[in-house]
């Protein structure tokens, strides 16, 4: 892992790497290395907001809209904020908000932002009518760049230890949040199984 | 966490002191309850009465003696750790303790004070406090009379008698109720 970090420090600085990006000056193209390049880049849950569908057809039932949003490098780990994201999958924007303003947890803080931001985005860019009217359809977390620190102990020992960041993704979506699902019961299990025995059928044979 | 530091040499000196106890024979448990082993015995002839125990015994004495610490046999699959980590027991729970505040609509729980409410009285509480602070001057000034707060267009009514008053320069605020 340490030869693959001094690569990646020193990517930068391979010649062959800038003309291999396709500009025909090297000196005015974009260094295509991992750590220039993770500066500015766009990523995937960021681009999703720019697709736009066709018009829909007048019989047609009316797409609800979605709104993607996250924040990045959130000095935070990532499964502590999984915990938070697992409580409000599923909730209006609302009781969201709520159960985050009284959870003690850093990266409510942080989520509660996001969610206003997002929902300050809804009514301004993505023609949402009313700000309450939207539920969350999924919120996941990532990881983000770890950092590796020494940290010293007595008599002079040290140990790594790493400096984890996470990322935090959250959807948005118009309407009321959907009912949650029943839990399966046993004659449920039951039914399953006994379809499951009378699908089988004969196989290789006339 | 990975310390840096081997474990080789405590090891060797854990070693060293065990065979130092057993040379001195300060170690009679290990040879099954004999006194001395080293010590006189009976000179017999052939190698009969040799005392076989000493060279069994050696081998598993300094294994069995040494206190050996709990460590985790196999790794922990990513599944096991999931079902550990995903348990119920370990979700954050929904609060359901949550209202509406009347006074401001802001979000408060229900056995405790409304966070906005609090911060406005607090915030209050201070400019009372700087107008008090300029009245007396120092640290250590404070008459030994109530105090009386009171805000524009009002006057010290009767109760009021014997009592410092600290003028503050705004309007009396809705919560602050006089008297």
């Amino acid at each position: 892992s340490g030869a693959a970090w001094a690569r990646g420090l020193l990517s930068w600085a391979r010649p062959e790497r800038w003309l291999a990006s396709g500009s025909l000056f090297p000196l005015s193209c974009i260094h295509t290395s991992t750590s220039l390049q993770q500066i500015g880049r766009i990523g995937k849950w960021e681009k999703k907001n720019r697709i736009v569908y066709p018009p829909q057809l007048p019989g047609e039932p009316r797409r609800p809209a979605e709104i993607y949003h996250c924040r990045r490098e959130i000095k935070y780990s990532k499964d502590k904020m999984w915990y938070l994201a697992k409580l409000i999958k599923g909730m209006s924007i609302d009781q969201a908000l709520a159960q985050l303003e009284f959870s003690d947890k850093k990266g409510a803080k942080v989520i509660k932002e996001v969610l206003l931001e997002a929902q300050e985005m809804a009514v301004r860019k993505h023609n949402v009518e009313f700000k309450s009217n939207l539920h969350i359809a999924e919120s996941q977390t990532g990881r983000g760049r770890y950092v590796k620190r020494v940290r010293c102990h007595g008599k002079g020992m040290f140990g790594m230890m790493k400096i984890s960041r996470c990322h935090y993704f959250v959807k948005l979506v118009e309407g009321p949040p959907p009912p949650p699902e029943p839990p399966k019961t046993g004659f449920d299990q039951a039914k399953e199984y006994v379809q499951q025995l009378r699908n089988r059928t004969l196989v290789h044979t006339l | 966490l990975v310390l840096v530091r081997s474990p080789l040499p405590r090891l060797r000196a854990l070693l060293q002191r065990c065979w130092g106890r057993l040379e001195r024979g300060l170690w009679p448990s290990v040879f099954g309850g004999q006194s001395s082993p080293w010590g006189p015995a009976l000179a017999v002839q052939g190698p009969t009465l040799i005392p076989q125990g000493i060279n069994d015994a050696e081998a598993p004495s300094l294994l069995e003696s040494v206190v050996w610490m709990a460590a985790p046999k196999q790794r922990r699959t990513i599944e096991v750790n999931r079902c550990r980590r995903r348990n119920p027991n370990k979700l954050i729970e929904i609060k359901r303790n949550i209202d509406v505040c009347p006074e401001c609509g802001n979000l408060k729980q229900k056995h405790v004070l409304c966070g906005y409410c609090y911060a406005k009285v607090k915030e209050e509480t201070r400019l009372i406090r700087m107008e008090i602070y300029k009245k007396e001057g120092g640290p250590f000034n404070t008459p030994t009379v109530e105090t009386v707060v009171l805000y524009e267009g009002e006057k010290p009514t009767e109760k009021d008698k014997g009592k410092r008053i600290i003028e503050r320069a705004r309007k009396r605020p809705s919560w602050f109720v006089q008297n």
